[in-house]
């Protein structure tokens, strides 16, 4: 597959970031269409995809619960006064639930992971390309896009709804530590007021939409790497860009995928 | 008839340019069987592009290479995996995968290339490839705690463990001391004997190529400007050469 020529290593011009940046959304889109061609054909790989799975949630782990229990904790320090002003603490926890859930949670856990992931697939892809390693393993009969895009970008689209649900309940805990921390309100209170403020056009939008950020995740960070060119600076641009890129990526397609789940589920408008 | 069954790589007017670049012109070759070609070059010349175009990692502009008769850019994908399990490639860098233990880099391309064997006869090849590079007791090491030259040497075994009957050779002894050079020439040519291999070796390094070489041919401005025995190449009286070969700076009339 042949992608777009980056221009890089020199004083660029405008039109060579113009000419980049369609030359990136051109070779991002090509290397989707050759993910999607080869995703279905077999051999799948299934270990490999375990492996990165396994080895995904173990680096994102600490960071996202730290972020997370962060989260809760600001998130209700900031609300709690203005709630008071109003009378309305006991609406606390049905607020913050909300705001995790749909947007803070998803979108939170997904940039953190996308920072970790994305510049370390870029890393490793990009040292393998320039060291010929991946021509080594097409020499052994192996599809390199098959063995190490096609299955780490499964991996990330799979573990990133599975660390977001569970840093759901973590920013729900710190949130309720917070709460008891200067108002009375017990766990059962707490507990029942989040369940009857969720809705399941709460959830399945805010959790769905990880499935999304998580693929993009695996895609940029395996496509800045897998055409990365240039040596040592070539590897330390594939991780820096895989970064920007992605985030950037997520943000806008955050804002796409609100407007189409308002849009599916108008209530929660 | 007879002369086509001994022929184990033919290459017909092969161009490949880069941009404007070119760097491989016309170029046509045949290596018979149980030959050691060394491929001579200055840097840039196009050597490493013309292995990586013999074993289809890249695509040549136009002309053709056949494989024991198949024609390497008309195959399939599954075609010509059955092709490059007789040949092995060692790269200039080794290549070794480096999340891998030895082991595992060695095992990986017997499990795709020969998915029926069993574990037992692969670590038994495994055990066996390494022996014959000297190196049994790296076998649980990750690359990163090898030397070049060990690295060399993994690289060599994982080229072979496939008992392929054409070995590809991209610089197998830049960057090494001469000593370890000689010891990784001496090896080379030594499996080539043990196991019957064809090879051809890219490299600037005379040391090598004297230790390996039946026959050498010489790349310059994308063409083969030279064909013969080292020793032929190395006492020619062309200044072009001589420049090469020797330690002396011999200026060329044009």
């Amino acid at each position: 597959m042949k992608l777009p020529h980056q221009k890089y290593g020199r004083k660029l011009k405008t039109s060579d970031y113009i000419y980049n940046f369609f030359a990136t959304i051109t070779g991002l889109t090509i290397f989707n269409i050759q993910f999607i061609k080869e995703v279905f054909i077999p051999p799948y790989e299934i270990s490999e995809i375990k492996k990165h799975m396994d080895e995904l949630g173990v680096k994102t782990f600490g960071i996202v619960s730290i972020t997370g229990i962060i989260l809760g904790l600001v998130l209700t320090m900031q609300s709690q006064p203005v709630m008071q002003r109003f009378g309305a603490t006991d609406f606390l926890p049905a607020m913050v639930s909300i705001s995790v859930i749909r947007e803070l949670g998803p979108v939170i856990t997904a940039l953190i992971f996308t920072g970790r992931v994305s510049s370390g697939i870029g890393a490793e892809l990009g040292s393998m390309r320039v060291t010929e390693q991946i021509d080594a393993m097409e020499v052994s009969a192996v599809n390199p896009f098959k063995y190490l895009v096609v299955t780490r970008v499964i991996a990330t689209t799979m573990i990133l709804p599975i660390l977001t649900i569970y840093v759901v309940f973590i920013e729900l805990a710190g949130s309720f530590f917070e709460i008891v921390l200067v108002e009375s309100m017990t766990l059962k209170y707490f507990v029942d007021s989040v369940i009857n403020a969720i809705q399941f056009g709460d959830f399945i939008p805010g959790i769905g939409k990880t499935f999304v950020f998580g693929f993009i995740t695996g895609l940029v960070g395996c496509y800045k790497g897998f055409t990365a060119e240039g040596g040592t600076e070539g590897v330390g641009r594939a991780s820096t860009t895989a970064v920007v890129l992605s985030s950037l990526l997520i943000l806008i397609f955050d804002m796409v995928l609100v407007k189409i789940s308002l849009w599916l589920w108008p209530t929660l408008g | 008839m007879v002369m086509a069954d001994t022929r184990i790589v033919e290459i017909y007017n092969l161009c490949k340019s880069f941009g404007t670049h070119k760097v491989l012109d016309d170029v046509s070759l045949n290596v018979q069987r149980g030959d050691n070609l060394v491929v001579f070059g200055r840097s840039g010349q196009g050597k490493s592009v013309l292995l990586k175009c013999i074993i289809g990692l890249m695509q040549p502009d136009s002309g053709k290479i056949l494989i024991n008769g198949n024609d390497v850019f008309s195959l399939s994908v599954k075609q010509l995996n059955e092709v490059r399990k007789n040949i092995g490639f060692l790269f200039q860098s080794a290549a070794l995968y480096d999340s891998m233990t030895v082991r595992e880099n060695l095992s990986f391309p017997l499990k795709r290339h020969f998915p029926d064997r069993t574990q037992k006869e692969i670590d038994d090849k495994i055990n066996h490839t390494l022996e014959l590079v000297s190196l049994s007791e790296a076998i649980d090491k990750m690359p990163s705690e090898l030397s070049g030259g060990m690295r060399k040497r993994i690289g060599l075994a994982r080229s072979i463990i496939t008992d392929p009957e054409l070995m590809l050779y991209d610089e197998p002894t830049t960057g090494l001391d001469p000593i370890t050079t000689k010891e990784i020439s001496e090896l080379i040519i030594n499996l080539q004997k043990k196991l019957n291999m064809t090879s051809i070796v890219v490299t600037h390094d005379l040391v090598c190529a004297k230790i390996i070489a039946d026959r050498a041919i010489f790349l310059r401005e994308a063409k083969v400007a030279y064909e013969g025995s080292i020793k032929d190449l190395t006492d020619s009286d062309d200044k072009f050469l001589k420049n090469f070969f020797s330690h002396e700076i011999v200026k060329e009339e044009e």
